[in-house]
């Protein structure tokens, strides 16, 4: 079955950042597709390159690339919700003057279309907030 | 049928509540994260007879293992059941806040 | 199966983001011509009424946003009419000029209905 999910929360804020990568990777073991991962709200910061978790703790944007990699996943982070909390492409960081990237490789920043375009082709849509 | 996922404590939010006054006959409940605390109360009463679901890692983490076998409405089930109950039922509505 | 959206506004303006983000995700599906319907229940009751003037806290008003709704093909909303008891908020109170407010009296009904749900 073809799955997108939604993830509004912030890696190390909210277990429910954890929870979606969890489920996106029992939902691929389990045969399923993922046709995208959007990230929107304060979920945009699964895709800040610059997070440094202690080593004995999970490194989640490793893992959702590690994901990303293994299935080609799309992962999408909104690009206007991204610019307000500081999460920057290369291209973004120099078109708006700012000192500094950090958007994560395997990640991609696009807009909101991306989300009702992951609607209109998912056979089911599950969010993941708090 | 809809499955509404849960993920706060009705202790201190008011997303439980939302989901079950927004409950359909037929509806399908699942409690993830602090949503599994909704096991310490009454809460299901107003929805007699329906499926209730917690998952078994967040409940294994928050102590509330024997509060869930202690209640005969309730299945404990793994992260593979999630995805199942996922593919058995649309909408899937999330009810974080 | 229908491929109708429905999106529910549950947070109230101006405490988090979240109000604003989701509705700004309902006008882009709109413009997109994708058929997407809005309730209104809880706290995201708090969006629709009149006289917000958040200007002292640094935002833009949430309603302002609501009042383009008809310019993006939205002309109507629903309500949950517990969620406007419970806050002793009447019909009057939470009008658009050129939306019609429809209240639900089962919502859980109506929202099993659609192919996909949003929430914010």
């Amino acid at each position: 079955m073809k799955f997108s999910l939604a993830v509004y929360s912030a890696p190390y804020s909210a277990q429910s950042a954890s929870s979606a990568l969890r489920f996106a990777r029992v939902l691929l073991a389990q045969g399923h597709e993922i046709y995208r991962v959007f990230f929107y709200c304060d979920g945009v910061q699964n895709g800040n390159s610059l997070t440094a978790p202690p080593q004995d703790e999970t490194d989640l944007i490793a893992q959702w690339q590690e994901l990303q990699r293994r299935y080609h996943l799309d992962l999408v982070i909104c690009i206007a919700a991204a610019q307000r909390r500081g999460v920057l492409s290369e291209r973004e960081a120099k078109r708006l003057e700012k000192p500094a990237a950090n958007l994560a490789d395997g990640f991609e920043l696009a807009g909101l279309g991306q989300l009702v375009d992951a609607v209109a082709h998912s056979e089911r849509l599950v969010t993941f907030g708090g | 049928m809809t499955l509404h996922i849960v993920n706060q404590s009705p202790f201190s939010s008011n997303a439980l509540q939302d989901c079950l006054e927004n409950f359909a006959q037929g509806d399908v409940l699942l409690l993830i994260e602090d949503g599994v605390y909704a096991l310490q109360g009454e809460f299901f009463r107003a929805i007699p007879g329906a499926r209730i679901y917690c998952l078994e890692v967040d409940t294994a983490a928050r102590a509330q293992e024997a509060t869930a076998s202690a209640k005969p409405n309730v299945e404990v089930i793994n992260d593979i059941r999630w995805v199942q109950l996922c593919t058995q039922h649309n909408p899937i509505v999330s009810w974080f806040r | 199966m229908s491929h109708s959206t429905i999106a529910l506004c549950r947070t109230p303006p101006y405490g988090s983001a979240i109000a604003r983000e989701g509705l700004e995700a309902v006008l882009t599906s709109a413009a997109m011509e994708q058929e997407i319907d809005l309730l209104f229940l809880g706290d995201g009751i708090f969006q629709l009424l009149d006289h917000q003037s958040p200007e002292e806290i640094g935002q833009k008003s949430l309603r302002r946003n609501l009042l383009a709704l008809p310019m993006f093909g939205i002309e109507q909303v629903l309500v949950c009419h517990k969620s406007l008891r419970d806050r002793t908020i009447t019909l009057d109170q939470v009008q658009i000029p050129g939306v019609e407010v429809k209240t639900i009296r089962e919502p859980g009904t109506l929202i099993a209905a659609y192919h996909c749900v949003l929430s914010f």
